[in-house]
């Protein structure tokens, strides 16, 4: 099957100190892959390696079956999108604006929007649900709100993978479960490949077709959440005492299957 | 959508209007008072009217060099703003331009003593290279100095040393062509020549039309390095681009008509809010238009308030637009407090 991503025998980190080594990584069109793990495990490490904030330390990153480094930027920007946890602060933007964004690598060379690109832009604040805030400035709507047009901006980028970097981090449950709820359908109705870094494992099971979970210098564990979200391996990941695992995870997996109803 | 653009017609238009009126009142003021008919009959045939030659050979180039320089600084301005990602950054404030006299001062002192004519180009390069250098400082001391107050702080005391080097070194050189660096040193349009307005218009305009062909990437820029590289644009060369350009726009200024005080720094800020959008291309233009209205009216002032005395145009620009950064400071730290 042909893979949107491929992370190859990645090893990612700052500068020179190496965080995670060896990481192998493949999301297919259409797929959810989670990354999970303790804060400072990596996670966002991988995504800003793939993402070109951080220079990879070896191995190599496949968009489409092609490398990464051979590629072209206006062509990695049409294969990758990104909502990443870093806020932006534009000055005088509206919404709409700032969703306009996404379409520059689709634009000519002064940046004026055509009726495609119009419509791109509308489909996608349509589809996270921010259609009455479009023409409001992007510095004073809510926490939640700008999450949403963060992902509208991604969406109208039109790329075959996204990247999204704790996207539910600091919403309300009903944002968290809006946001999910985005994603999923538009990775299901775009075909798109999603890897994204989330904390709230109850989140998980309802939204990941596989999950990666990181402890230590690298990937500790892969597969589905049924296999992945076990009392033993959260211990591992996120340094808990023996047994608590298991107590965490009846309730976990109670807690999600409610979610999952939801979503 | 519409409220704005209609807003950035009416915007564009007013200035334009404003600036053609300014136009006729600067040559028409000054120590010989001249009628509008008269001026228009003047740029036509210069020979026909009496004090043609006048207008012509020393209010024109004076009036153009007021409008080009006047709008490439705040052009400038804004280019340092989006590099910095902060509307507190400008030519003299960041000491670039004071850098940039002292290069030229340098160069002129060296150059005249060994009887050497200098030419314009040798005036903008020197001040270019001056410009660089300031620039390179600045960048490295913003690696270290996280607040941009402070970096302000720290261009402001660069501005200083450099201002003070320069008094020395045209102290010391008692060249009698030396006696006309004292006025430009301090900023002022009084020795500009048509050729040094033909020179720095070809640059300026040269310097505008990158700019304008580059606003896609610089307006991807504004959105910070991480979201623009994810967008396709190569930050390394759109960097490059910002300093070059804005560098080159401010080098002009200073080597025909010296440091002009917060131009840069004023008018970006005054356009957004005239203009209500931050778009490098509605900017550019606006910020041009601005910059050229605002430096030929404090220009006329600098003439003809205490006429037949002539004071410094950074004195006149200092005493409107310094309240303006004033209260940019004031109003970030409350947004951050916030």
């Amino acid at each position: 099957m042909d893979k949107s991503i491929q992370l190859s025998e990645l090893n990612v980190g700052y500068g020179q100190t190496v965080v995670l080594n060896d990481v192998n990584i493949s999301v297919a069109p259409g797929e959810i892959v989670c990354l999970i793990g303790a804060n400072g495990a990596g996670k966002s490490t991988v995504l800003k390696t793939i993402t070109g904030q951080l220079k990879k330390l070896g191995g190599v990153v496949y968009l489409d079956g092609n490398d990464k480094d051979a590629m072209t930027e206006s062509d990695v920007a049409k294969s990758v999108s990104m909502v990443m946890t870093e806020r932006i602060h534009p000055e005088l933007m509206t919404c709409f604006d700032v969703v306009a964004t996404g379409r520059y690598p689709y634009t000519g060379r002064l940046g004026f929007l055509e009726d495609s690109d119009k419509s791109a832009i509308y489909e996608a604040i349509e589809m996270v649900g921010a259609s009455e805030i479009i023409n409001k400035d992007f510095s004073k709507i809510s926490d939640g709100q700008r999450q949403r047009i963060m992902l509208a901006r991604a969406i109208c980028q039109d790329a075959g993978v996204m990247v999204l970097d704790e996207p539910t981090s600091f919403l309300d449950l009903q944002y968290k479960l809006d946001i999910l709820g985005v994603i999923k359908r538009m990775a299901a109705t775009k075909n798109v490949a999603v890897l994204m870094s989330i904390h709230e494992l109850e989140f998980v099971p309802a939204i990941a077709d596989k999950v990666i979970g990181i402890a230590g210098d690298e990937v500790y564990v892969a597969g589905t959440p049924e296999e992945v979200l076990t009392g033993e391996n959260l211990e591992k990941m996120y340094g808990m005492k023996p047994g608590s695992g298991d107590v965490i995870c009846s309730g976990l997996w109670n807690y999600s299957t409610s979610i999952k109803r939801l979503l | 959508m519409d409220s704005i653009s209609r807003r950035i017609k009416i915007g564009f238009i007013c200035m334009s209007v404003m600036l053609v009126c300014l136009f006729f009142i600067s040559m028409g003021v000054g120590s010989a008072d001249i009628s509008v008919m008269d001026i228009i009959k003047s740029l036509v045939n210069p020979g026909d009217v009496y004090m043609g030659k006048i207008i012509v050979s020393i209010r024109l180039p004076r009036i153009i060099g007021a409008i080009v320089l006047g709008g490439a600084l705040s052009v400038s301005g804004f280019l340092l703003q989006v590099f910095f990602g902060n509307p507190i950054a400008g030519p003299y404030v960041l000491g670039i331009s004071s850098s940039a006299k002292l290069f030229v001062a340098l160069s002129m002192v060296f150059l005249l003593g060994r009887g050497v004519n200098i030419s314009s180009l040798v005036l903008v390069v020197s001040a270019f290279v001056g410009s660089l250098i300031a620039m390179a400082i600045v960048m490295s001391l913003s690696q270290k100095v996280r607040s941009m107050s402070l970096l302000v702080v720290c261009g402001v005391m660069i501005g200083y040393i450099c201002s003070a080097i320069t008094e020395f070194v045209v102290a010391f050189a008692d060249d009698t062509n030396i006696v006309n660096l004292h006025n430009w040193s301090l900023g002022s349009f009084s020795g500009i020549s048509m050729d040094h307005v033909v020179v720095s218009s070809v640059i300026v305009i040269i310097a505008i039309v990158f700019t304008i062909l580059f606003s896609k990437p610089i307006g991807a820029f504004q959105l910070g390095e991480n979201y623009a590289r994810n967008m396709g644009v190569n930050i390394k060369r759109i960097r490059i681009v910002l300093i070059l350009l804005s560098s080159i726009l401010s080098a002009t200024v200073t080597a025909f008509a010296g440091p002009i005080s917060f131009v840069g720094i004023a008018v970006p800020h005054i356009m957004r809010g005239i203009m209500k959008t931050a778009k490098p291309l509605v900017m550019v233009p606006a910020c041009f238009l601005g910059g050229a209205i605002i430096t030929l009216f404090c220009d006329g002032i600098a003439r003809t308030a205490f006429a037949p005395t002539e004071i410094s145009i950074s004195a006149v620009t200092s005493v409107f637009l310094a309240p303006v950064v004033i209260y940019l400071l004031v109003a970030r730290k409350e947004a951050a407090r916030g």
